[in-house]
């Protein structure tokens, strides 16, 4: 009986296969497509970029309407604690013109300390202004799409940031579209440091509002509401660009962040770069000079007998050993 | 030469009015990444995608074959940033399902139909969420593909009646045509 049914449901399936071979050849083609396009590879991200740069064209249609109406919906939550908006907005106005005045003289004081030490100025980071144009965020990856691609110079990386602080990087980018992964998203790993603490760490982003701070020191004490900045490790991200604030979680610490894909609207990609001199192609030195044949050979052994064990100075060595023995 | 050029354009025609289920879930999928966010962008965008996949292969799997499916989930990718044929091989699936379920579902309507979206909701999330730790080899949290499911099965009786009229005006238009 258990056969009879086993064999009545496996016929059922064959007879469904037999029905539906266009869907058979097409699950099939689905799934080498997945197995192929998990590596993210070049042709990936040019039908990618491309695809972006169609979406957008049609998303810039209607990214004003949209942001009017975000506009109008949040103006529906505010008009409701209008007096107690007020209220805060001149007590905190009343506390920022007391602090601008020490702003002022603290400013005074570095210029002056910099020009002491002679610390080299930091050039400012330019960068060029879009539009939040779509919201593709899903339970998988955290993105937005904003306006501005390749043909303003937009390069993958370069960190995306609005008027309260970022909000991703470039992840992808086409002729006038990019996207941008969120601070939020499961893969993104920034570097940062934790203001006050002066610590170290990387926000990983885990799909949460709220991406946690990871490798900190072992030991280390954070204080909740320290500001929480990025750093110019690994030369991606200007340095200073302010992320969060740091919020306590149920295993590590968090960062609530200042700007998130709900209230971002204008944002600007900066291009950065980081200040670091390295030489784009190594200086080779030149092939040793012959040996005069006055020199003794043991003279030239004895010259090149202590080889470094470094890695990259073992070729020029080796080249001079090979030449003291032509000879 | 003239019988020729009118059976090309009846089957030009044919196609492209068959394709227009296609067309208007691609329509509402990028109308749903318009960057409005609704109750502070607390709930997730629904999966219309999936509900249009569900309503078709229940109630005329012709207006949205097997091919249009796959492109269906080829614009989910290339929209949501998945690795592509992810979404593919999950609507595929959902298609699939619904196909060999649907003596059971054929001609039901209201609660009915909305529990079988429900079931082929929670074969798509579970599939989705043992796929997303396989590619990504790391471990998910539920929770947002959790109350993905559920938005969409709430917005879903909505969906259904817009894509009810379109189905009527595909089945009635032709004889008027």
């Amino acid at each position: 009986m258990a056969w009879n049914s086993r064999r009545n449901r496996s016929s059922g399936l064959w007879a469904f296969v037999v029905q539906n071979r266009l869907f058979v050849l097409l699950f099939v083609a689905a799934v080498v497509l997945l197995s192929a396009s998990r590596g993210q590879g070049e042709l990936t991200a040019l039908v990618r970029g491309a695809s972006d740069d169609v979406a957008a064209s049609a998303m810039e249609l209607v990214a004003g309407p949209a942001a009017e109406a975000n506009r109008w919906i949040e103006g529906v939550g505010t008009f409701l604690s209008v007096y107690e908006e007020n209220q805060r907005l001149r007590d905190e106005n009343a506390r920022l013109r007391m602090a601008q005045g020490e702003l002022g003289e603290l400013q005074r004081k570095v210029r002056r300390y910099e020009e002491l030490l002679r610390v080299p100025t930091e050039a400012p980071v330019g960068g060029v202004a879009g539009r939040v144009i779509a919201d593709m965020s899903g339970p998988f990856v955290r993105s937005v799409l904003v306006s501005v691609g390749r043909e303003q110079g937009v390069v993958n990386g370069q960190a995306v940031v609005d008027d309260r602080g970022m909000l991703g990087r470039i992840i992808g980018t086409g002729k006038r579209s990019s996207r941008v992964l969120l601070l939020t998203d499961l893969s993104s790993r920034i570097p940062v440091i934790v203001e006050g603490a002066n610590l170290k760490a990387i926000l990983a982003g885990d799909n949460s509002d709220q991406p946690t701070l990871e490798y900190l020191p072992p030991g280390s004490r954070l204080t909740a509401g320290a500001r929480v900045l990025t750093t110019a490790d690994g030369g991606v991200l200007p340095p200073g660009i302010v992320v969060g604030i740091v919020v306590k979680g149920t295993t590590s610490p968090r960062v609530s962040l200042f700007t998130s894909e709900r209230r971002a609207d204008f944002v600007r990609v900066l291009k950065y770069q980081a200040p670091v001199d390295v030489d784009s192609e190594p200086e080779v030195p030149p092939p040793a000079a012959p040996v005069p044949s006055t020199v003794p050979s043991s003279a030239g052994g004895a010259a090149v007998a202590p080889l470094p064990s470094a890695g990259l100075t073992t070729a020029p060595v080796a080249m001079q050993v090979e030449g003291v023995q032509a000879r | 030469m003239i019988d020729i050029i009118h059976a090309a354009y009846v089957q030009v025609a044919q196609v492209c009015w068959r394709a227009l289920p296609l067309l208007f879930t691609v329509f509402l999928m990028l109308a749903f990444c318009i960057p409005v966010h609704l109750l502070q962008g607390t709930v997730p965008t629904p999966n219309i995608a999936l509900a249009a996949v569900f309503f078709w292969a229940m109630n005329g799997p012709t207006f949205m074959p097997p091919w249009a499916v796959f492109l269906t989930g080829l614009v989910q990718d290339l929209l949501s940033g998945t690795p592509l044929g992810f979404w593919v091989v999950l609507y595929l699936i959902a298609h699939g399902f619904t196909l060999t379920q649907r003596v059971f579902f054929r001609g039901r309507t209201g609660i009915g139909a909305w529990l079988g979206f429900a079931l082929v909701t929670a074969l798509v999330a579970c599939t989705s969420w043992l796929m997303g730790m396989m590619m990504l080899e790391r471990w998910l949290d539920p929770m947002p593909l959790l109350l993905e499911a559920v938005v969409t099965l709430g917005f879903y009786p909505l969906f259904a009646r817009v894509f009810m009229l379109l189905r009527r005006m595909l089945t009635t238009a032709p004889e008027s045509l």
